[in-house]
């Protein structure tokens, strides 16, 4: 029972209109089924198509399908260069990294040490006679001679069953392992090793004897990490903030529901979500690239390129956030009497503010994973000795880093998560 | 008990898109009625009811609140206007993160210095309000709880508690119980006739289904395609009135 019949006509012709197209194709194909009984074909064409459709071993679309995944694969596999067998021959390299992960460089140990030192002269010259003192004594074969000399150390008096390093040290104090040493019961040991090649001719033995077990203390590498890893989260916290306070008003402008209604707001919001769009789609690995050309090398381009990245991709989230607004509200506190800050306080703001919150928190999140890596283009942080480390294949180094890294971002996340469920 | 709250004449509403809501709509209501709106999907009760509180620019024609002209008021006197009408909505259109009770004193937002809402602040006694008419409603002890967390006929006893906030001399309800069983359709309606009979509010009320209308209205007008085809007593709608406000195929189903 239409209320008006205008709009009911076409309504209807709308209808048969699309019976009558709908009915066209069916007989088409029920024509190119071969085999099908006239009569079933005739009555429900649509059922004697599915059941009577070509099986799926005979369609060729299937073969041709796979042919060409077939052929996409194998030259993404050259293209990619995939050579299993390098995972294999390639292990030994980085074993020791995979050992290395289970004895990060975080904790040391300071053991007392007994250290004497022998003379021993390259060029002819001879040292002066050492004054004899009470505790232990070093003493070489020989206290001067030339570069691949074989010498012989014994020591005595040093603690009994310890082990300890044998040092050779030049005139300018640079010295290198010549080997490692162990005491006996009597608290001696012997050895004998080459005079290695160094520059300068007054060089020291040297016996460092570890005399027992000292207290256990945080490595130097860890508190570098540490104040790396800090930088890290006030690079993510800086970038975000920034992201933040451009990217609410910038919202404004990018959310159809309200740039509808003004003049030229159209135009404004296609603007502000294009802008949104191609710097949300640069990565910030390569805006901070660009920053660090601008601004120099530090975790100031890293801030400025996790702002910008943030801006815009939280625009495009609070934008759809004011979008999805529900009007109900807002128009129930119209009718109250309110004014528009009221409206906006209590219409508007519950109603945004938590998801804009948990947007940020997620962002944030985000952030902080990616200042990890931004320090790799000179961006600040982490990455930055990250990289060092496993530069100078020191991997034990690179270790700390990598749990901080992981235990940092799994808390936050964890953390982020928390409040998010809150807020929503 | 005579006297005029509410005088609409030729009040007319063309959409943007030239749909007629309205037609020439005129019709008086008096102090302490309760009238109810009926007709069938898209007659136009909503585009009405709106137009009262300007919620939408009528096209053409005046309104007369207690001799207020509505369609001509400036920005202050309508916000004047409108704190003297609260209005109940099919949705409720409560803010659902908020808790009840700040959703019940938004509906006083009207009278407050709007600097107030920087802060957040409503002073004592109007929290004190807001818990009697939550009681009045028969949900204090929801005060604290989230909007969303209620049930729909809870929800709707929220949005008359909010109502009555304003201290309202008309109510305007706009399907106030379309989402609710039948139970709560009653439950809330018999709050909106306490509130007519009590408290003397002059209720105006959107209906789908006439018994309703029969049961709860003093006075029933009826919309067709934006104009009206009845105004008068519940008891005076017959067969024939019935079949030329829902059409000819139409029949009578009760709610019980
Ligand atoms: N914003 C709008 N723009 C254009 N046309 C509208 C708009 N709102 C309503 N209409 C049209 O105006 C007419 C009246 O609508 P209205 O919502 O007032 O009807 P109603 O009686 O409340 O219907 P219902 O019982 O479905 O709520 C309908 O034809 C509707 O399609
Ligand atoms: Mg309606």
């Amino acid at each position: 029972m239409p209320a008006r019949p205008g709009p009911s006509v076409p309504s209807e012709a709308v209808v048969s209109e699309h019976a009558r197209g709908s009915g066209a194709p069916p007989g088409g194909t029920a024509r190119g089924t071969p085999g099908g009984p006239a009569g079933a074909a005739a009555s429900a064409p649509d059922v004697v198509r599915l059941k009577r459709g070509v099986v799926w071993y005979r369609s060729w679309r299937l073969y041709a399908g796979a042919a060409v995944a077939l052929a996409v694969y194998v030259y993404g596999w050259q293209v990619t260069q995939i050579r299993l067998g390098e995972l294999w021959r390639g292990a030994y390299l980085i074993a020791p990294f995979a050992s290395a992960l289970a004895s990060p460089d975080v904790l040391v140990r300071d053991n007392p040490t007994v250290r004497v030192a022998a003379p021993f002269y390259y060029g002819g010259e001879s040292p002066p006679a050492a004054a004899a003192a009470p505790g232990p004594v070093l003493r070489l074969s020989r206290s001067s001679g030339a570069i691949g000399d074989r010498i012989t150390a014994t020591g005595q008096g040093f603690p009994p069953d310890r082990s300890g390093m044998l040092w050779w040290e030049n005139q300018i104090g640079q010295r290198q392992q010549l080997m490692a040493v162990r005491t006996d019961r009597g608290g001696r040991f012997g050895a004998a090793f080459t005079a290695p090649e160094v520059q300068g001719t007054h060089n020291l033995v040297s016996a460092e004897i570890v005399a027992g077990t000292g207290p256990l203390r945080l490595s130097p590498t860890f508190f570098v990490v540490l104040n790396r890893m800090v930088e890290t989260v006030f690079l993510a916290l800086m970038g975000t903030t920034m992201g933040v306070l451009f990217a609410v008003p910038c919202s404004f402008l990018g959310a159809k529901n309200l740039t509808g209604h003004i003049p030229g707001g159209p135009a404004v919001y296609a603007l502000t979500r294009t802008v949104f769009n191609v710097t949300r789609s640069i990565e910030a690995l390569v805006l901070a690239i660009i920053f660090t050309v601008w601004v120099g090398l530090g975790p100031f381009a890293g801030v400025l390129a996790l702002g910008v990245h943030s801006i815009a991709s939280l625009g495009k989230l609070y934008s759809e956030a004011i979008e999805s607004i529900d009007t109900g509200p807002i128009e129930a506190i119209v009718a109250t009497g309110a004014s528009t800050l009221q409206v906006v306080r209590y219409g508007v703001v519950p109603q945004i503010v938590p998801q804009f919150i948990a947007f940020t928190i997620y962002r944030w999140d985000i952030n902080v994973r990616f200042s990890t890596v931004i320090g790799f283009v000179g961006g600040g942080g982490i990455g930055f000795v990250l990289q060092q480390y496993i530069n100078l294949l020191q991997w034990r180094q690179a270790a700390t880093a990598l749990w901080m890294i992981a235990i940092v971002v799994a808390a936050m996340d964890y953390a982020s998560a928390v409040v998010r469920e809150r807020v929503v | 008990m005579h006297s005029t709250i509410l005088q609409i004449e030729h009040l007319t509403k063309v959409y943007p898109d030239g749909t007629r809501a309205l037609d020439d709509v005129s019709f008086e209501v008096a102090r302490g009625e309760f009238l109810v709106i009926i007709g069938l999907s898209g007659s136009g009760k909503s585009t009405l009811l709106r137009c009262i509180n300007r919620l939408i620019e009528p096209t053409r024609g005046t309104i007369a609140f207690r001799g207020h002209n509505v369609v001509v008021a400036p920005r202050h006197e309508l916000r004047e206007i409108r704190r003297e009408i609260g209005m109940v909505f099919q949705q409720f259109n409560l803010v659902r993160r908020a808790s009840v009770l700040t959703n019940v004193l938004t509906g006083r937002l009207g009278y407050v210095p709007p600097s107030w809402a920087l802060a957040n602040y409503f002073p004592p006694s109007l929290v004190d309000r807001a818990f009697a008419n939550l009681q009045r409603v028969g949900i204090p002890d929801k005060a604290y709880a989230r909007a969303d967390t209620l049930s729909g006929g809870q929800q709707q006893r929220v949005g008359i508690a909010r109502a009555l906030m304003q201290d309202p001399a008309l109510i305007l309800a706009d399907e106030p119980v379309a989402s609710l069983d039948p139970a709560m359709s009653h439950s809330v309606l018999r709050y909106l006739e306490e509130l007519n009979r009590t408290d003397g509010i002059t209720v105006i009320c959107s209906l789908h289904f006439l018994s309703l209308a029969r049961r709860y209205g003093t006075r029933i007008l009826a919309l067709k395609a934006g104009r009206i085809v009845f105004d008068g007593l519940p008891a005076e709608i017959d067969e024939r009135r019935f079949k030329a406000i829902y059409g000819d195929d139409a029949v009578e189903v009760e709610i019980s």
